[in-house]
Order: structure tokens, then C-alpha cells, then sequence
């Protein structure tokens, strides 16, 4: 990425999201309900959640494209709703596919939403050139989009979603289907935009993504299955290593009358046991001990988002 | 709800155009008919002013005007009804020029996925509608009458040695081109707009749309086989029936054409 600047922009007071119940219908399936949560002006926010799970629903609600079957929301303290151009104004939308014309140049893909977006070409085309420069796309926007590789097309269309400046950014999946070269450029590209203090809200089930770039997530899988910091998220439930002597398969079964919230796994001689709360540590070791197991050590193991993520989505399937 | 921008207006319209102008397969489509429509009519006329089988002229000029004069030349009488009844056919052309245009840069944006990332601008469904249509209906509009003019002069041309003066442009020509050809432009726009909002396949919405020229090549094959006498009177009726139907269009395109049913559909 080239070193050429943007000026750094704080995002205002008041340019966060609030959702109080948000809820969508396509007639009788529902593609998400009850959704509460907030995120905060700045804030780098993840959206989390398996494919089919509402996360395209939500932007697209909190977008102005599609309206709210219930609840409501606000961005930057303005109401969601499809007749809002005001609310568009303020948004800025990286969808999956990133759209483009391709017989059009970049230029001229840039020169139209400058257009749509009523800009002043004075002034948004030296900004769009800025940003050319800095995700590495100057000197090839005169050519035609359909000759771009998929990584130039996703900064291409990340230029796109920041031409009018606005105080939310939306990325769904922005690196869905890029090679790790690519993706790896889009997510400095939005590491970057992150640092400008503007307010994100990326939708991935790329967990490491997520867990990379965003300070809160919210787990979703067609309702709210947690709203939380990345680093609580992953203490929230944890996993206890035991090394012991011999094959620790052996002692698989002596757990199985315990109430955890995952099945334990075991690999040569450890077992990974997952853990609702420090107080069924104990209770592990007593039951390992009593199966006849010589105890090395016992210790807390950190979780990747990625266990923490499958576990509530389990939960919510076992629910059902 | 703020009102109409003709700036964003204007910007779909200016993309539009641009995307056409660099979209060599169909400038070339959009080039064919116009061709076929100028090139048909110039042979049959070129082939009776050439023709040394008199009789046989005059033959056919009295299956259509029984009551031909004897002392009528038979041969101007036959170039003049192909002329006149030529803007039936000639009529297609402003019918499937938008049609092939709107249903590429309507169903396109579905094709291309760049509906979504429009519709978070702050572009409304008529704005948006409203520079697809035109679009379509300059560039239609913009053929028609080079199409016209190039008739004009070369059915002039081939027909001087004959007539010894300009049969085209005449008042019923200059009254369909101007008045009536624009109404079926738009007719065909809608019926394309509509159907590619449906299906969301440019060349799916192309062939369904061209359905809906059938009845009008019906109503040309009618008139060149003599069986409808088509005058000022009969195109002001056709004129009349094609402006209610455009009206009905408008209304169903404004209903279907809404955002959110667009990004439900499409997206």
C-alpha cells in the first residue's frame, strides 16, 4: 500500500448505531429478530455469524435497502427506513461482490457514484485520487474494471464506499473469495480505515478476520447470540488442559457424566475439556483421578474465537 | 421524500450511454435492424422501377386498388403503397431498439451485482428508472430518425428515375416518426423495464420482451397483404391504444421498480 494520506478523520459524537429489537421477515421465514445492541461511534464492529444467518439482512436494514419488519434502529442517530436518503447519505456499503462496470474504467466507475452521490467533482475526484494512491490503484484507474484483478476490484469498490465520507462504513464479507494475497491487502486497507477512528461494521465468518480486526462482535445466527469484546468473548467459556500419563482417550468416558458445555477431546496424552466455569475445574480432575489417572498438570487453556463462535452457534441449534 | 434530481438522473444516463458505447456486440445488434428495415424496402422499390414485367405489375397494384385506373401507372402506384405501408414495419424498429437496450442495462445491474451498491446511494427507484429510460429511448429515438433519413434519401434515389420527385419525407411518414415512434419507444422500454425487473436476465428478458412485437408484425403482415388500409386515421388509433398502454406501464413500473422489492429479487 502506498504511504500517500488521507487526513486522518475522527468520527463525530454521535455517529454510532443503535438497534433496539430489529427484526426482518421475507413472509413466513424470518431472516432475523430481536437484535439489540450498540455500537459505539469509532468502534471497529464484528458481525459474526454462519452463512445464512442475517448478517447481509441486518446491513442491508441498517443500510436503507430493505425495511424493518419490527424493531427499530438508528445510525447515527438517524432512523433506519428504505425511503431515508438521508440515512444513505451517511453510510457507506462494501457488499460481497464488489459490483463493479466492468466495460467502465475505474475512473469512470468512481466519476459516476461522484455523480450519484451529487459531489462536487472539484473536490471528491482529488480525494477518490488519494485514495487510488494509497490502496495502490493509481496509474491503473484508466483501465477498463473487467481487466482488474479480485483484490483491485475490492479496494476499487472500498474507494467506492468512501467517496461521500461517510460516518458508517459497512463491509460485508469483504475478503470473501480473494486469494490470501488479496485478502490480506483488503484487510490492511480496512486496518487502515480502522485507524482513522471511522466508525466499521464488518459482517465475516472469517473468524480470524474478525478477531483481528474488530475490538466487539456480535454473534448472530438469525437472533443475537452474544454482543461482546473479543478478548471477553474468548474467557467466556474455557477450555482446561490435562496433560496425564498414557493415552488420555482412556479417560474420555469418566467424563461423560459431567455437565459441560462441549464434548471433551483427546490427543496422545492431553485432553482438552471445555469448561462452563472455573468451578468445574475440580470436578474434572476428581473424575480423572478416581478413573485411575496419573495427573501431570492441569491448567487453563486459552480459545480461539473460533471455539467460543461454533459452541454458541451449537447452542442455539440445540435449542431449537 | 426529497423530489426528483436530475443530476443523478443525468449520472445513470451518462453511464448508461458509456457502457453502450464501449458494448461492441450491441451496437452491432442495435445496427442490424435499422439496416434490414432501410435495406428491404430500397430492393423492393429498386425492383419495381427496374422491372420490364408491366403487366404483371399492374396485376398486383390491382389486388390492392381494384379500381386502379386504366391510364394509372401501375409501377408508381405499387412504389408509393410500399412506401406508405413500409412505416408499419419500419415501426419495430423503435418497438426493439429500447427493448434490447433496457432489458441489457436493467437486467445487467442484476447480472453484474451492481444494483446493491447503486441502491445504497441516495438514488431513488425513479431516478433510477427514469435514466435507464432514457438511455434506452434517446439512443432509439436517435436511430429512428437516422434510420428515417437514410431511407429517405436512398428510396428518393432509387425511385427518381420514376416518380421524377421526392416521395419521402411525406405527412404521414413525418407524423409517425415524430408522434407515434417515440410512443412505441417507450411502449417497448416499459414492456422491457418491467420484464427484466421479473426475471433478471438480460438475454431471458430480451426474447420475452420480443414477444411482445409479435402483434405488431402481425398488424404490418395485415397491412402488406392488403387486408388493413393503414392511413392517418388508423395510426392515430394505433398511437392512441399504444399511449394508454405506455400509461398502464408507467404505473405497473413504478410499483414493481420499488427498492426493496428490487434488492429482494435481485440481490
Amino acid at each position: 500500500m502506498s504511504s500517500a494520506s488521507v487526513e486522518p478523520r475522527r468520527a463525530p459524537a454521535g455517529s454510532g448505531v443503535e438497534l433496539v429489537g430489529l427484526g426482518k421477515t421475507f413472509g413466513s421465514r424470518t431472516a432475523v429478530e430481536g437484535l439489540t445492541f450498540e455500537v459505539r461511534p469509532g468502534e471497529v464492529f464484528g458481525l459474526l455469524g454462519p452463512n445464512g444467518s442475517g448478517k447481509t439482512t441486518t446491513v442491508r436494514l441498517l443500510t436503507g435497502l430493505l425495511s424493518a419488519s419490527s424493531g427499530r434502529a438508528r445510525v447515527c442517530g438517524v432512523p433506519i427506513g428504505v425511503g431515508s436518503q438521508e440515512l444513505r447519505r451517511i453510510v457507506g456499503l462494501l457488499t460481497e461482490q464488489p459490483g463493479l462496470y466492468d466495460r467502465l474504467s475505474g475512473a469512470e466507475n468512481l466519476r459516476f457514484f461522484i455523480k450519484v452521490h451529487e459531489l462536487e467533482e472539484r473536490q471528491a475526484w482529488p480525494r477518490a485520487r488519494r485514495y487510488l494512491e494509497r490502496f495502490g490503484l493509481a496509474g491503473r484507474e484508466q483501465e477498463a474494471c473487467g481487466t482488474y484483478s479480485k483484490g483491485m476490484r475490492q479496494k476499487l469498490a472500498i474507494i467506492r464506499a468512501l467517496l461521500h465520507e461517510p460516518r458508517v462504513l459497512f463491509l460485508d464479507e469483504p475478503t470473501s473469495g480473494l486469494d490470501p494475497e488479496a485478502a490480506h491487502t483488503v484487510r490492511d486497507a480496512v486496518a487502515e480505515l480502522a485507524s482513522e477512528g471511522r466508525t466499521i461494521i464488518l459482517c465475516s465468518h472469517n473468524l480470524a478476520e474478525v478477531e483481528q480486526l474488530c475490538a466487539r462482535v456480535a454473534v448472530v445466527k438469525n437472533r443475537l447470540l452474544a454482543v461482546a469484546p473479543v478478548p471477553e468473548l474468548r474467557t467466556r467459556a474455557f477450555t482446561l488442559e490435562v496433560r496425564l500419563e498414557g493415552e488420555a482417550s482412556r479417560f474420555l468416558p469418566s467424563l461423560a457424566g459431567l455437565p459441560l458445555p462441549g464434548p471433551p477431546t483427546a490427543d496422545q496424552s492431553s485432553l482438552r475439556v471445555p469448561l462452563s466455569g472455573e468451578e468445574q475445574a475440580p470436578d474434572v480432575v476428581s473424575a480423572l483421578v478416581a478413573a485411575g489417572a496419573r495427573i501431570y498438570s492441569a491448567a487453563r487453556a486459552g480459545r480461539a474465537l473460533e471455539e467460543v463462535y461454533l459452541e454458541l452457534v451449537r447452542e442455539k441449534e440445540a435449542l431449537r | 421524500m426529497s423530489g426528483l434530481s436530475w443530476r443523478r438522473v443525468s449520472a445513470v444516463l451518462w453511464k448508461d450511454l458509456l457502457d453502450l458505447r464501449k458494448n461492441p456486440a450491441l451496437l452491432a445488434t442495435l445496427a442490424v435492424l435499422p439496416a434490414v428495415l432501410v435495406a428491404v424496402p430500397t430492393l423492393v422499390v429498386y425492383s419495381y422501377v427496374h422491372s420490364s414485367e408491366e403487366l404483371a405489375l399492374r396485376t398486383i397494384a390491382q389486388h390492392y386498388e381494384p379500381n386502379l385506373p386504366a391510364d394509372a401507372n401501375a409501377v408508381l402506384f405499387l412504389v408509393q403503397k410500399t412506401v406508405d405501408e413500409w412505416f408499419g414495419l419500419f415501426l419495430i424498429m423503435p418497438v426493439v431498439v429500447p427493448m434490447l437496450i433496457s432489458s441489457h442495462s436493467v437486467a445487467g445491474e442484476k447480472e453484474r451485482r451492481t444494483l446493491e451498491p447503486l441502491l445504497a446511494t441516495p438514488i431513488t427507484s425513479a431516478e433510477l428508472v427514469l435514466g435507464k429510460s432514457l438511455s434506452a429511448l434517446l439512443p432509439a429515438f436517435g436511430v429512428t430518425l437516422v434510420a428515417f433519413a437514410v431511407l429517405c434519401v436512398i428510396v428518393d434515389l432509387t425511385a427518381w428515375p420514376l416518380a421524377g420527385r421526392a416521395l419521402l419525407p411525406n405527412a404521414n411518414w413525418l407524423f409517425g416518426i415524430l408522434a407515434i415512434s417515440p410512443l412505441f419507444s417507450f411502449f417497448g422500454n416499459a414492456v422491457a423495464v418491467i420484464i427484466s425487473a421479473r426475471v433478471g436476465d438480460a438475454r431471458l428478458a430480451q426474447q420475452l420482451s420480443g414477444l411482445f412485437v409479435l402483434p405488431l408484425v402481425g398488424l404490418a403482415g395485415l397491412q402488406l397483404a392488403g387486408f388493413v388500409s393503414a392511413g392517418p386515421a388508423y395510426y392515430g388509433l394505433l398511437g392512441g391504444a399504444v399511449l394508454l398502454l405506455d400509461i398502464g406501464l408507467l404505473a405497473l413500473s413504478v410499483r414493481l421498480l420499488d427498492r426493496e422489492r428490487l434488492i429482494s429479487r435481485w440481490s
